[in-house]
């Protein structure tokens, strides 16, 4: 390879950034202005769950606050709830990163379906509180399920497609020393 | 080397914990704030969705055309008996179209017999659709006209026919419309010929259902529903759609405007109905003010 670690890293913090703003871009196509009766996967959130337990060092946690913030303004979500809870579920599954490296893809897919589930959850919980308007519940059911299910294609893609994939020993890290 | 790192993580791990609970907390703020004072939140919202997608509108037309050909490319298939329904259709059509000509011309000459002026003021912009919201829990579209054309918050927006919404969050060059499907979208509205005054009020299905109704008698399906303009933030008189039956026996609204293709908008520009501001006065012969001292300085 000719870049050095370093400049790998800065890449890849970009190309996530411009992964985002690729999948926002769709979603604010008008192309179904009607409303609709199933939803499809949160991409977003599964894209930053999957990078988190590969890479945690490609998605530091003010690129993904900063981010998930910008698809709460743009997708007229309230803003920083989602974002909050996405950042701590991403953050906590990075912590688990080291653990899940050695176990099975079985391992990492529920302990993602676990924080989604809990991602929702609180979502819903904190709109519930706040009295704010709550989502239709049967949507955001949907929409989790999906995202749960369309988990091992954005791995997939992940792994195959951008070449992202978990630390082995004898990696070299940011700083050039060994994991 | 390895050395290294393990003691740069004893102090990056806590700098990194606290970041994240400053980060954590900063968001936890901005949602606080939002639900505190919204409005301010949303104008900046607005603002963002203003300087992000009006830049990626150079791609934005050319994927959503490719796609809607691609959508276009099914209904291909069914050509042939889409030509012969279209057919059928358009015999009918001939005879509405000769009856409204025909009323049309009444209503020509009803209007100049009774001198009746039509509002001037209710004039329109047309925007072009940028982007929708996003989003399957809401229902809104953006426009390409903004504060710099002049777009009031309120407004109200149509297609060709029908109302689709209302303008809320006027951003420089953008503005968003809030469907009549979206949940938090209420109007006031008339059914005609009944008269009764209802509010149709959006839940995130195709068909709002109608709320407040009087008597639900009184109204059948088919029964037109126009904006009443009640509480002056809406114009009144604009075509909503026809009433309707849900299999559950709840009384919605058809929506007149074509919810499948919105492309191109019209904002209506509406200034307010003038209020009536002075009291109740005694209707007499127009007195002059003190008469007894015009009086006195007559006879001088």
């Amino acid at each position: 390879m000719s870049e050095t670690p370093q400049t790998r890293i800065w890449s890849m913090r970009i190309a996530f950034a411009f992964l985002v703003c690729v999948i926002l871009f769709f979603h604010l196509l008008p192309l179904e202005t009607t409303p609709r009766r199933w939803v499809g996967p949160d991409l977003l959130l599964a894209f930053a769950c999957a990078w988190s337990l590969r890479r945690p060092e490609y998605v530091p946690s003010l690129a993904l606050a900063a981010l998930f913030l910008l698809a709460d303004m743009l997708l007229q979500r309230p803003p920083g709830l989602w974002a909050m809870l996405a950042l701590l579920g991403c953050e906590s599954l990075k912590r688990r990163a080291r653990g899940l490296r050695d176990t099975g893809f079985a391992g990492e897919w529920l302990s993602v379906c676990i924080v989604v589930a809990a991602i929702t959850i609180g979502y819903r919980a904190g709109l519930m509180i706040t009295l704010v308007d709550l989502p239709p519940f049967g949507l955001t059911v949907f929409e989790t399920v999906m995202t749960m299910l369309f988990y091992p294609l954005v791995v997939a893609t992940t792994h195959g497609l951008m070449g992202v994939r978990k630390a082995t020993p004898g990696d070299l890290d940011g700083s050039g020393g060994r994991i | 080397m390895a050395k290294d790192r393990t003691s740069s993580n004893e102090y990056t791990g806590p700098v990194r914990r606290l970041l994240l609970s400053v980060i954590v907390l900063c968001l936890l703020a901005t949602f606080l704030v939002w639900r505190i004072d919204s409005p301010r939140v949303e104008r900046f919202r607005a603002q963002i969705t203003d300087k992000f997608v009006p830049s990626l509108d150079w791609a934005m037309a050319p994927v959503t055309g490719a796609i809607n050909l691609l959508k276009d490319f099914q209904s291909y298939q069914r050509l042939a008996e889409q030509n012969s329904e279209l057919r059928s259709e358009l015999r009918r059509m001939q005879a509405w179209k000769e009856a409204a000509l025909q009323l049309e011309q009444e209503n020509a000459r009803l209007l100049d017999l009774n001198n009746v002026r039509l509002d001037p003021r209710l004039t329109y912009i047309t925007g072009v659709v940028l982007a929708d919201s996003g989003s399957p829990f809401r229902q809104s579209v953006l426009l390409n006209v903004g504060a710099r054309d002049g777009v009031v918050d309120g407004w109200a927006t149509m297609d060709g026919i029908g109302v689709v919404g209302r303008i809320s969050g006027v951003g420089e060059n953008t503005a968003r419309v809030i469907l009549l499907t979206d949940a938090s979208s209420r109007i006031p509205a008339v059914i005609q010929p009944s008269g009764q005054r209802v509010i149709v009020s959006g839940d995130n299905s195709a068909a709002p259902p109608i709320e407040f109704l009087e008597d639900s008698d009184l109204v059948r399906p088919g029964h037109r529903v126009v904006s009443s303009g009640d509480g002056g933030v809406f114009p009144a008189g604009l075509l909503i759609g026809q009433v309707a039956l849900d299999p559950a026996g709840k009384l919605r609204v058809r929506l007149a405007a074509d919810y499948q293709r919105l492309e191109f908008l019209r904002v209506l520009r509406h200034h307010g109905t003038d209020p009536v501001s002075d009291t109740a006065r005694i209707i007499g012969p127009q007195l002059p003010p003190q008469p007894v001292v015009a009086q006195e300085e007559v006879s001088q």
